[in-house]
C-alpha cells in the first residue's frame, strides 16, 4: 500500500467513468414523452421547411424517418438492436463529411449557402438519433435537438407566421419535459393548477427576459444574409426597375396609374410632386437596425417647377465588380463624429432595384456580382427585387449635435460642384426668396435658417393626402406656399428645399423610407407602403448632407424590445374603457362574494350550532384544532369559563347527536338553543358560568363530566356542509 | 432521532420543516442549462434574429422555472404519515403509508429506508408505502425523511429534510440473535416450568373429566363415549415458575444492540419451551419488569430499553442467565 500506481490506472478511471458515464440508462416507457419528443423535432424540421432551409422532400423524408425511428426505439426499448448504434455512427460521420463537402469551395453568396446545409446536418443528425432513444435520457437529447433546429429556423424568421411553429414546438416541449417529471417521479401526475402555475411562471420568466435584454446585433457575424430572391437581371444595367419581379425599368407616375413602384412614385428616374400615390399598410419590406433611420433610396438634385430630376453625368452609375461585400466610394475611415449602423433588408413585396441604406452606405452585402452607384449616392441593384430578397448594408451615420452644425462653416466653404447643382433653381422664384429671406432674417448659421424655415412652415401649413393633383404647368412650391398650403410629404419637403435654395444653401430631395412599425418579437421593422417618404439633406461643410424632415420627427431612441413592449402595453391599457371594466369586476367581485358566503353558509342546524360553538370559543381565545371534536372542544371551553355543569359540552352533545345519531331537536328547541348559545358566547369571557336553558337539559347526553371525553365514533361535524 | 421535538403538534399531521433546500447534483443540470443558453445567446447575436432571442426568452424562461421551481415545491411540500404499524424487527423492512400534496421521492434518513415516491400519481394505483428498514431496536414516534422533488419538468431536484410524527408509535424490536445457553427439560423434576423442548403450550396432554367453565370444543367424545363421563381434552399449559430474565445493557449501543439480539433470541426460545417469562430492563423511566407473553411484547419491552444511567460498558456484554 502507497506505493506508486500502476501506469495505466488512471486512464483505466478515466476510462470507466466515461464509460459509466455513456451507460445506457433504464428503458423509458413513457408514450407521451416520446409523443412529446417526437412532435418538438417534427415541428423543428417543418420550421426549417417553412423558413427555405429545407426543401418538401428533405424535410417530409426525415419526419417520415423520425416518427418510424421513435416508434421502432420504443419496441426495441427493453432490447436495443445490437446493429442499430454503428449504422447511426456510420450516418452521422457521413451528415458530417457531407456537410463539409458543402461548404468547401464555395463562394458564399447567398444565405442558403451556409444555413441550409446546417439545417440538413441538424436534420440527419435528429433522424438518425430518433432511431436510438431507448432511455429517458435520449429522449431529452432529442428534445435538446429540436431546440437547434427551431434556432437554425428562428434564426431566417421574419414575419409573425412562426410564431405559429414556436407555440406547438414549446406545447410539445413543456408537454415532454412534464413528462419527464412524472416519469422521473415514478409517474408523478401534476394538478391543473400546478401546469397553470407552471405555464404561468414560464411566461412570465420568459417576458421579463424579453424585457431585460437588449435587442441583439448582428455586429459579430463574418458573414452578413443577402440573397437573391426571385429577381432577374435588368435589360438596362444601372437602369431602375419596376415595382414587379418582372425585370421592367421603372416609369413615373401618372394621374391615371397612381400606384406605381411600391405604391410610391418617386422611385423612379423622375419624382412627380403633383401626385401622391396610393399607399397603403401592405409590408413591403423587413428591416434590422441598429437604429431607426431614413433609409435613402435615391436623391434628387434637379426641380423644374413640378418635377424633381438628377443630372446624368457621363461617369454615373458607377459599376463595382469586386463581389460581394461591396466596398462603396467614399471615405474608408469614418470621420471621429460618425457611428456605423448596420441594416439588413428582408423584401417581402415586389420592390424597386434600388438599395436602401441608412445615410452614407459603406459597404453592402449583395447577392450578385456587380452593384451601381450613382454620383447621388443611389445604389441599384443589377436585377430586380421581389419576394425573397435579402441584403445588408453597413452605413456612416454622421450624427453632429445641434452646435456643431451651427458652428458649420457658411456657403463659402461648400465646394463648388455643390454649390452648382445643389444651390440653385431653374427658374426663379421670387416671392419664395423673400419669404425664406423675411423667415430666416436675423438668423446667420445655415442650421438656424434651416430649423427657422421648418418651424414656419409646420406653423404656416397643413398636411394632407387627400387634395386634388395639381394642373399641368401649376408650380408645386408656389402653389403650396401662396395657395391652398396644404400638401403631402413631397410637396412639403420640395417647398423647404426651394426656399433654401432661394437663399443660397444647398439643398436636395431625398425619397425612401422612414421605419414602420418596430416588432419586438421578430426585431424587425416592418416598413410599409405608406413609410414611403420624401425629405430634405441639406449640405454642410464637415458634415455632408444631413437630412431634414419638415413633415414629420423621426424618433431618435433606439427602441428595445423591452421598452417597446412597456410603452406598448402602457398604451394599449390606457385605451381600455376603463369604467365599464371597473363596474363589471365590481359586479362579478360582488356576484363571486355572494356565491361564496352561500356555499360557505351552514347547511344543516348542526353545522349552524357547531360553527356557533367554534366562534364562542374563538371570542374566547381558544381555536378549534383540527384533530378536536367537537365535545373535546366544547369541554375546553367548559374548562375555559369555569363551567363545571358543562354546558357547552351539553350542547356539543345534542349537536353531535343531531349529526351522527339522527336525533334532531324540536324547531321550537333549535330556536332557543341557538338563542341561548348567542345569550352564553357573551357571557363566555367571564369565568362561572352557570347558564343553562331547560331545553339543554333535555336534550343533552348524559355527558356531564369535568374530564376531557374520549373521542367518539363519530368525530367531528363537519362545518364545510358536507354531512 | 434527528431533528426537532415537535410535540405540540398533533399526531398524524403533517409537520413542515423549514430547513435548508438544497439541490441534488447541481453542476450537470446548471451546466447544461448554461450551456444550452450560452449558445442560444451566441446565435441571436449572431443572427440578430429577433424570433431567436424570443424563443431564447421563453426558452430562458423554462429552464429558470425548470431550476428553480423544484425548490419552491419542495419548500412548500408538506407529507404525513397516516399508517404505521405499531411494532417491528431491526433488520427487517417497514411499511408507513403516506400521503403528499405533490409527487415527492421520500427516502427515509432516520430510521433509514430505501427511496420511493408519494404524492399523486397518474393512475389511480394502490397506495405505494414508504419503507423503512431500521438498523437497530428503538422506540419512533416520527420518522426523518427526505423528501425531494423536481417538478415540474425534472431537470434537477430539491431536496430538504422534514421530521414527520407517526400516527402511532412504532416499536422496533432486535433482532434474534443466538440465545443463551438454557437448561435442559430433563432437569426439571417438579413438573412445571421447561418440562420438555418439543412440547408447545396448548398442545392436547391428556382428557380430564369435565369442569365447568371448560369451552365446549375442548369435550372430547370418544373419551366421553369410552367412559360414559363427560370428558375434555388437558392442553399443556405454561409452567408453573415464570423464567425472569434480568437484561443490563452496556452504554455502548452496538454492544447493547448485541446484547438485545440475544436477549430477544433467549425469551423466544423460551417461550417457544412453554415457559412463561418475565422480563427486567431499564427503561427511560426506570427499572421495570414484567411478563412477556410473545415475540411483540418482547420486542417492545426491548425496544424500549435502555442503559442503566450508571452503567459502564461490559467487558462481556451478555444477559443473565435465566433465573427461576
Amino acid at each position: 500500500m502507497g506505493g506508486p500506481e500502476p501506469i495505466g490506472a488512471e486512464a483505466m478511471n478515466i476510462f470507466d467513468a466515461v464509460k459509466r458515464a455513456n451507460r445506457p440508462g433504464p428503458p423509458e416507457h413513457s408514450i407521451t414523452l416520446r409523443v412529446a419528443c417526437a412532435g418538438a423535432v417534427v415541428t423543428g424540421i417543418a420550421a426549417c421547411r417553412a423558413e427555405g432551409e429545407l426543401s418538401w422532400t428533405v424535410a417530409g423524408g426525415s419526419i417520415t424517418l423520425v416518427i418510424v425511428g421513435m416508434v421502432l426505439a420504443y419496441r426495441t426499448r427493453l432490447r436495443p438492436l445490437p446493429w442499430i448504434k454503428p449504422i447511426l455512427a456510420i450516418s452521422a460521420v457521413a451528415a458530417f463529411v457531407w456537410f463539409f463537402r458543402q461548404l468547401t469551395g464555395q463562394a458564399i453568396y447567398d444565405v442558403s449557402t451556409v444555413e441550409n446545409p446546417l439545417a440538413v446536418l441538424f436534420v440527419w443528425v435528429q433522424v438518425a438519433h430518433a432511431f436510438d432513444v431507448p432511455a429517458r435520457r435520449d429522449l431529452a437529447f432529442s428534445l435538446a435537438g429540436s431546440a437547434s433546429l427551431m434556432a437554425v429556423a428562428a434564426a431566417q424568421a421574419i414575419d409573425l407566421g412562426f410564431g405559429v411553429y414556436v407555440l406547438v414546438w414549446l406545447t410539445c416541449g413543456l408537454a415532454g419535459l412534464i413528462a419527464m417529471w412524472s416519469s422521473a417521479s415514478d409517474g408523478g401526475r401534476m394538478r391543473v393548477g400546478g401546469i397553470i402555475a407552471t405555464l404561468g411562471s414560464v411566461a412570465v420568466t420568459g417576458t421579463v427576459v424579453l424585457a431585460v435584454l437588449p435587442a441583439p446585433h448582428v455586429a459579430g457575424r463574418i458573414d452578413f444574409p443577402s440573397a437573391a430572391g426571385p429577381g432577374a437581371p435588368l435589360p438596362v444595367p444601372g437602369g431602375l426597375a419596376g415595382d414587379t419581379k418582372v425585370a421592367q425599368l421603372a416609369k413615373p407616375g401618372t394621374a391615371a396609374g397612381r400606384t406605381r413602384v411600391g405604391g410610391f412614385l418617386g422611385f423612379s428616374n423622375r419624382l412627380d410632386t403633383a401626385l401622391r400615390g396610393a399607399l397603403g399598410d401592405t409590408v413591403v419590406m423587413r428591416v434590422r437596425a441598429d437604429r431607426p433611420s431614413y433609409w435613402i433610396g435615391e436623391t434628387f438634385d434637379t426641380w423644374d417647377g413640378a418635377n424633381w430630376m438628377t443630372t446624368p453625368t457621363p461617369h454615373s452609375p458607377q459599376r463595382l465588380e469586386e463581389d460581394s461585400p461591396f466596398i462603396l466610394p467614399g471615405p474608408t475611415v469614418p470621420p471621429a463624429t460618425t457611428s456605423t449602423d448596420l441594416q439588413t433588408f428582408y423584401v417581402v413585396q415586389s420592390s424597386p432595384n434600388l438599395v436602401f441604406h441608412a445615410d452614407t452606405a459603406h459597404e453592402v452585402w449583395f447577392p450578385t456580382h456587380n452593384l451601381f452607384v450613382s454620383d447621388h449616392d443611389s445604389i441599384v441593384s443589377p436585377i430586380g427585387l421581389g419576394p425573397g430578397a435579402i441584403y445588408t448594408v453597413e452605413s456612416y451615420v454622421n450624427t453632429p449635435s445641434t452646435e456643431e452644425l451651427r458652428a458649420a462653416a457658411g456657403s463659402s466653404a461648400v465646394p463648388a460642384s455643390i454649390l452648382e447643382q445643389d444651390a440653385t433653381v431653374t427658374h426663379p422664384y421670387p416671392r419664395v426668396k423673400a419669404l425664406a429671406e423675411s423667415v430666416s432674417a436675423g438668423r446667420t448659421t445655415t442650421y438656424d435658417k434651416v430649423e427657422s424655415l421648418i418651424a414656419w412652415i409646420s406653423k404656416h401649413t397643413r398636411y394632407s393626402t387627400d387634395i386634388p393633383p395639381l394642373a399641368p404647368g401649376q408650380d408645386t412650391v408656389d402653389e403650396f406656399l401662396f395657395g391652398n398650403r396644404t400638401g403631402f410629404c413631397e410637396q412639403i419637403s420640395t417647398s423647404l428645399a426651394v426656399m433654401l435654395r432661394s437663399i443660397g444653401i444647398p439643398a436636395r430631395e431625398a425619397v425612401g423610407y422612414v421605419p414602420g412599425p418596430y416588432n419586438p418579437i421578430t426585431d424587425l421593422y416592418d416598413v410599409q407602403a405608406k413609410d414611403a417618404h420624401a425629405w430634405v439633406q441639406v449640405w454642410f461643410p464637415g458634415y455632408g448632407w444631413q437630412s431634414f424632415d419638415p413633415t414629420a420627427v423621426v424618433p431618435l431612441a433606439n427602441p428595445s424590445p423591452g421598452s417597446t413592449l412597456w410603452h406598448g402595453a402602457t398604451a394599449a391599457l390606457g385605451r381600455l374603457p376603463w369604467v365599464p371594466i371597473a363596474l363589471v369586476l365590481m359586479l362579478s367581485g360582488a356576484v363571486a362574494l355572494v356565491v361564496v358566503l352561500r356555499r360557505r353558509r351552514p347547511r344543516t342546524w348542526a353545522e349552524k350550532a357547531a360553527r356557533g360553538i367554534e366562534s364562542a370559543g374563538r371570542r374566547a381565545g381558544r381555536r378549534r384544532r383540527e384533530n378536536e371534536t367537537l365535545t373535546e372542544y366544547a369541554w375546553a371551553i367548559d374548562q375555559l369559563a369555569g363551567d363545571r355543569s358543562g354546558t357547552w359540552q351539553a350542547l356539543a352533545g345534542i349537536v353531535e347527536a343531531s349529526a351522527y345519531g339522527g336525533r334532531h331537536p324540536t324547531p321550537e328547541d333549535d330556536r332557543q338553543i341557538l338563542a341561548s348559545m348567542r345569550a352564553l358566547r357573551g357571557e363566555l369571557p367571564r369565568a362561572g358560568v352557570l347558564v343553562g336553558p331547560g331545553a339543554l337539559r333535555r336534550n343533552a347526553p348524559e355527558r356531564r363530566r369535568s374530564s376531557p371525553p374520549p373521542r367518539g365514533a363519530g368525530g367531528t361535524p363537519s362545518t364545510d356542509g358536507d354531512d | 432521532m434527528t431533528g426537532r421535538a415537535d410535540r405540540d403538534r398533533p399526531v398524524g399531521t403533517s409537520a413542515r420543516r423549514r430547513r435548508f433546500i438544497r439541490p441534488v447534483r447541481v453542476v450537470v443540470p446548471l451546466v447544461s442549462c448554461a450551456g444550452v443558453l450560452v449558445a442560444w445567446g451566441l446565435v441571436a447575436h449572431n443572427s440578430g434574429a429577433g424570433w431567436v432571442q424570443a424563443v431564447g426568452d421563453v426558452l430562458a424562461g423554462i429552464l429558470g422555472v425548470g431550476l428553480v421551481a423544484p425548490a419552491i415545491v419542495a419548500a412548500r411540500a408538506t407529507v404525513r404519515i397516516v399508517e404505521v404499524p405499531s411494532d417491528a424487527t431491526a433488520g427487517l423492512p417497514v411499511e408507513l403509508v403516506g400521503i403528499a400534496d405533490t409527487r415527492l421521492r421520500v427516502k427515509p434518513i432516520d430510521p433509514p429506508g430505501p427511496e420511493s415516491y408519494v404524492g399523486p400519481h397518474t393512475t389511480p394505483t394502490p397506495v405505494q408505502p414508504i419503507t423503512l428498514l431500521p438498523e437497530s431496536r428503538g422506540v419512533h414516534d416520527r420518522v426523518v425523511l427526505e423528501v425531494a422533488t423536481a417538478a415540474p419538468f425534472g431537470l434537477l431536484w430539491w431536496r430538504k429534510t422534514v421530521v414527520v410524527a407517526l400516527p402511532r408509535t412504532l416499536h422496533v424490536g432486535p433482532r434474534l440473535g443466538r440465545p443463551l445457553a438454557l437448561p435442559g427439560g430433563g432437569e426439571d423434576t417438579s413438573g412445571g416450568g421447561v418440562v420438555d423442548s418439543s412440547v408447545q403450550i396448548g398442545e392436547p396432554r391428556g382428557v380430564r373429566p369435565y369442569r365447568p367453565g371448560d369451552h365446549r370444543r375442548w369435550v372430547h367424545w370418544p373419551a366421553t363415549a369410552h367412559s360414559g363421563e363427560l370428558m375434555v381434552r388437558e392442553m399443556e399449559g405454561p409452567s408453573a415458575e415464570p423464567v425472569t430474565l434480568e437484561i443490563h445493557l452496556p452504554a455502548d449501543t452496538d454492544a447493547a444492540e448485541r446484547m438485545a439480539e440475544r436477549a430477544m433470541a433467549t425469551v423466544v426460545a423460551l417461550v417457544d419451551r412453554g415457559a412463561s417469562v418475565r422480563l427486567a430492563t431499564t427503561e427511560a423511566s426506570g427499572p421495570k419488569i414484567g411478563a412477556v407473553g410473545d415475540r411483540r411484547s418482547a420486542g417492545r419491552r426491548l425496544a424500549r430499553a435502555v442503559a442503566e444511567p450508571d452503567e459502564f460498558p461490559w467487558a462481556d456484554p451478555s444477559p443473565s442467565g435465566p433465573r427461576r
